[in-house]
């Protein structure tokens, strides 16, 4: 398989978007052909060319096509959008949309991502090994089915509304989260090992939240259940449930719909029941 | 320009013209006997050729398209519209303006109009107008709610009601007299709603009855060009048939009186699938198509239009406000409600309309029931866009009443059982001839609207509005018939060709049509005497500031009507 690095070489002032270098479909071009790609810029177009130094690898370790970007800044946007396949590395920050609407394949960021990272996901693995902004996981604005299934990972800090109306997969923070993750959910699991700042889970109907830090305010309209020990959180009837190790105050929620079934767990730990 | 379309298969229902193969002439924006030379010619060989159609009911403009913009920025996303040399626009079920224009112009549509205009935000309405290109268009100013209206009606006074319905056409540039659930809007500013036609109107004591009575008689009184505009009350609601037929029947004994035009009815009931449902609940709901059908086959007073289910991801909008809440508390989506002072009010909810549902496919069926057996002089082809389904499929509707087989297959694959078992679509195996869609989606609905003089036919002196589509008459395949009707070879626009093969190649901005209703002065300056104090006291408007001025449109096409009769 080849491996299809882009260096950035010039500055820009004006974001570019990436959703047509996805890597399935760059395997079958040419170094000519992938150059004359034209990629919106604003208002105007820019090509690869213009853009990037481009290096083709034939590489018979790697077994899935692979794209990398060098050098990539706030100013790459959409890259992996609509993605069906193969691997994306990003080497620096990713701009919005990083992995939106991806079917499967697997993006990396090495770096932090702006809003919106795999926005209605769909299947595939999302990594950010920084920081992310707001609305990791979530619906496209107005809409009311979110992301259905897939992996994000974020290793360093998000910020507000992630996982809005998610029904499926799963999202996973190392870091802090600001406020209202899991706004709206629907189900599918959201597991924050930082501090959360609050209103966890605030409309939920459906799925988990599971918080292994502190939730500095929570909701009054979730319903205390119980302390329970090592969980296996069952989304559904038929779900074989997923197992989380630690002990939990265990909530459901959010009481402002009618019956919710929202569940949500905060650490024993780092949380205190009064509060 | 002059223009000669030769040996085009033209249907043209109002001068009785079937499929006859015939020459048509344009001139300087008219149909006329004969050209020059110089003419250009257009082989319409094997093609059809029909008036520009005529729309009688669709949300294509105002505040509540608006607020569905708005409110669904997903709905955008959905459709994304950029073709060369012309405006972009996004939107599927509520698509901006300038898209609405061209895809109307690309299916060979020249006149629309806007169902329902809050007076107060008629200025919206015709600024949005300015902006819809390809087609002439008119708005009709909603009048069943208004409290100016309830009270002179209350009173009994119908003089001083005709005087202010023409002064409120007058002032918002409106056309006709739009009554949308009769009282219920009004009601629901009380937290309430009404139910039947004899229910009390809080406050006011009247009921729906006199309010659809009296704006009938007021219509024929100054003799509008179009009748009175209904949505009854009830709509949606299992059972609401029998409220339909009673509000049908309530203004038989009216006549029609109009000054302009050769309209013969006096009602006009819109969306009347929505209105068509029998049993008392969802569980055991049954098309009441067929009996709606004949009640409209037997009667002279009356028309209707279908608002036909497309089965699409759409936004529904009505100033019927409780029903929007109902529907809201039944899909559970988000929803926007809107409430227009003294005069009306609004809903908008997003509406999934899924092949799988058996609700879904009832409606759907109650549609096709509805068209299947009713006098195709009687009706009118629509799908209340963005209400029942956007506009852009009037060509699938088109398709299903042309063939047998295509709606067959919808029948047996793609819709829910409930379909065929609760209504009687497969009990006839009639097929529209084009002769008769002519009739739905042109002659009618020009007759209907009193536009008839120079609309919607092909006799001499009419407007060059036309549509050619590259079809066969006996084609019978619906994804054929579909993509004929969708992508028009051509449309004249007053004489200009705007549209090749589904295209728009030339942009052009239509007339915005009104009545201007004249009344006598001392009854007008009676009604200023009572308007004036109502706006200091209750309006947030000054009067002086609420008619919509000249500037607000890009040609005023004035209906003249002289009414000083009225004393």
């Amino acid at each position: 398989m080849k491996e299809i690095v882009f260096t950035v070489k010039k500055d820009i002032d004006v974001p570019v978007e990436l959703d047509s270098l996805l890597p399935v479909k760059l395997q079958e071009m040419s170094a000519e052909e992938i150059k004359k790609i034209e990629l919106p810029q604003g208002n105007k177009k820019i090509s690869v060319e213009e853009l990037f130094n481009l290096n083709i690898e034939e590489n018979d370790a790697i077994i899935t096509p692979k794209v990398t970007i060098n050098g990539s800044s706030m100013k790459l946007k959409r890259i992996g959008e609509k993605m069906e396949g193969g691997e994306i590395v990003v080497n620096g920050d990713a701009g919005m949309y990083v992995g939106a609407e991806m079917k499967s394949g697997k993006v990396t960021v090495n770096g932090n991502a702006e809003c919106w990272v795999a926005q209605n996901l769909k299947g595939g693995e999302v990594i950010i090994n920084g920081d992310a902004k707001d609305y990791v996981g979530s619906a496209y604005r107005g809409d009311w089915r979110g992301m259905s299934g897939g992996k994000i990972t974020i290793n360093g800090n998000v910020g507000t509304e992630i996982g809005e109306y998610m029904k499926k997969g799963l999202i996973i923070v190392n870091g802090n989260c600001k406020i209202m993750p899991g706004v709206h959910q629907n189900g599918g699991i959201i597991m924050i090992n930082g501090e959360v700042e609050g209103r966890a889970g605030g409309e939920m109907l459906k799925g988990a939240i599971v918080i292994n830090g502190p939730l500095k305010s929570k909701l009054p309209s979730f319903e205390y259940e119980g302390i329970v020990e090592d969980p296996v959180i069952k989304l559904t009837k038929k779900d074989e449930g997923t197992p989380v190790k630690g002990t939990y105050y265990k909530y459901i929620g959010d009481f402002v719909n009618n019956k919710p079934k929202g569940q949500l767990y905060l650490s024993v730990e780092h949380n205190d029941l009064t509060c | 320009m002059e223009y000669i379309i030769k040996n085009g298969t033209v249907y043209d229902p109002t001068n009785k013209v079937d499929g006859e193969k015939m020459d048509i002439c344009v001139k300087d924006g008219r149909i006329v006997e004969k050209v020059s030379n110089n003419a250009t010619v257009l082989d319409a060989s094997n093609k059809i050729v029909m008036p520009g159609g005529v729309d009688s009911h669709s949300h294509i403009a105002g505040a509540k398209v608006n607020t569905g913009r708005t409110l669904r920025p997903e709905d955008s996303k959905k459709d994304v519209w950029q073709k060369e040399g012309l405006r972009k626009g996004s939107g599927f079920s509520v698509p901006s303006t300038y898209k609405t224009g061209y895809q109307y112009s690309g299916m060979g549509y020249t006149t629309v109009i806007e169902a329902a205009m809050p007076p107060l935000i008629a200025r919206h309405t015709h600024e949005e107008f300015v902006d819809l290109p390809q087609i002439d268009k008119a708005a009709m100013p909603l009048f069943g709610n208004n409290w100016m209206v309830l009270e002179y009606l209350k009173n009994g006074d119908l003089n001083m009601c005709a005087a202010y319905v023409a002064w409120l056409l007058k002032a918002t540039r409106g056309f006709a007299i739009k009554i949308v659930n009769p009282g219920g809007t009004e009601a629901w500013g009380w937290g309430k709603n009404v139910h039947g036609l004899d229910d009390e109107i809080p406050y006011f004591g009247i009921t729906p009855r006199d309010v659809v009575r009296g704006l009938a008689q007021v219509n024929e009184m100054l003799g509008l060009p179009h009748s009175i505009h209904v949505h009854p009350n009830n709509l949606g609601h299992p059972g609401n048939w029998e409220t339909t037929l009673d509000t049908m029947d309530c203004v038989k004994d009216i006549k029609a009186k109009p000054k302009h035009g050769k309209r013969d009815t006096v009602y006009y009931n819109t969306h009347v699938q929505f209105h068509s449902y029998g049993g008392t609940s969802w569980k055991d709901c049954v098309s009441k198509g067929v009996e709606v059908a004949e009640y409209v086959n037997k009667h002279d007073h009356l028309m209707v239009d279908i608002g036909q289910i497309t089965l699409d991801e759409t936004t529904t909008m009505t100033a019927d406000g409780p029903m929007e809440y109902d529907l809201h508390m039944t899909n559970g989506l988000k929803w926007a409600n809107c409430d227009v002072e003294l005069e009306t009010g609004s809903g908008v909810v997003p509406f999934i309309y899924s092949p799988k549902g058996p609700v879904y496919s009832l409606q759907w069926a109650i549609g096709l029931d509805l068209f299947l057996h009713a006098n195709s002089d009687k009706v009118i082809l629509t799908t209340d866009h963005p209400n029942a389904g956007p506009f852009i499929r009037y060509p699938r509707v088109i398709a299903w009443l042309i063939s047998e087989q295509y709606r067959k297959d919808w029948i047996e694959n793609r819709v829910h059982k409930w379909a065929a078992q609760k209504s009687h679509i497969t009990d006839t195996d009639r097929e529209y001839t084009m002769y008769e869609i002519a009739k739905i989606t042109r002659a009618n609905t020009s007759k209907v609207l009193g536009l008839s003089d120079d609309r919607g036919h092909l006799g001499l002196g009419a407007r060059a509005d036309l549509a050619i589509y590259d079809i066969d008459p006996e084609e019978k395949n619906g994804k054929k018939i579909e993509k004929a009707f969708l992508e028009a070879n051509y449309v004249f626009k007053d004489g200009d060709i705007v549209v090749k093969d589904g295209n728009v190649v030339k942009e052009v901005f239509g007339n915005t049509i009104y009545v201007d209703a004249k009344i006598n002065e001392e009854l007008e300056a009676e009604l200023m005497k009572d308007l004036e104090p109502r706006f200091k006291k209750y309006y947030s408007v000054n009067i002086e500031n609420y008619p919509v001025q000249e500037a607000y449109a890009n040609q005023w096409e004035p209906i003249n009507i002289d009414a000083t009769e009225i004393k």
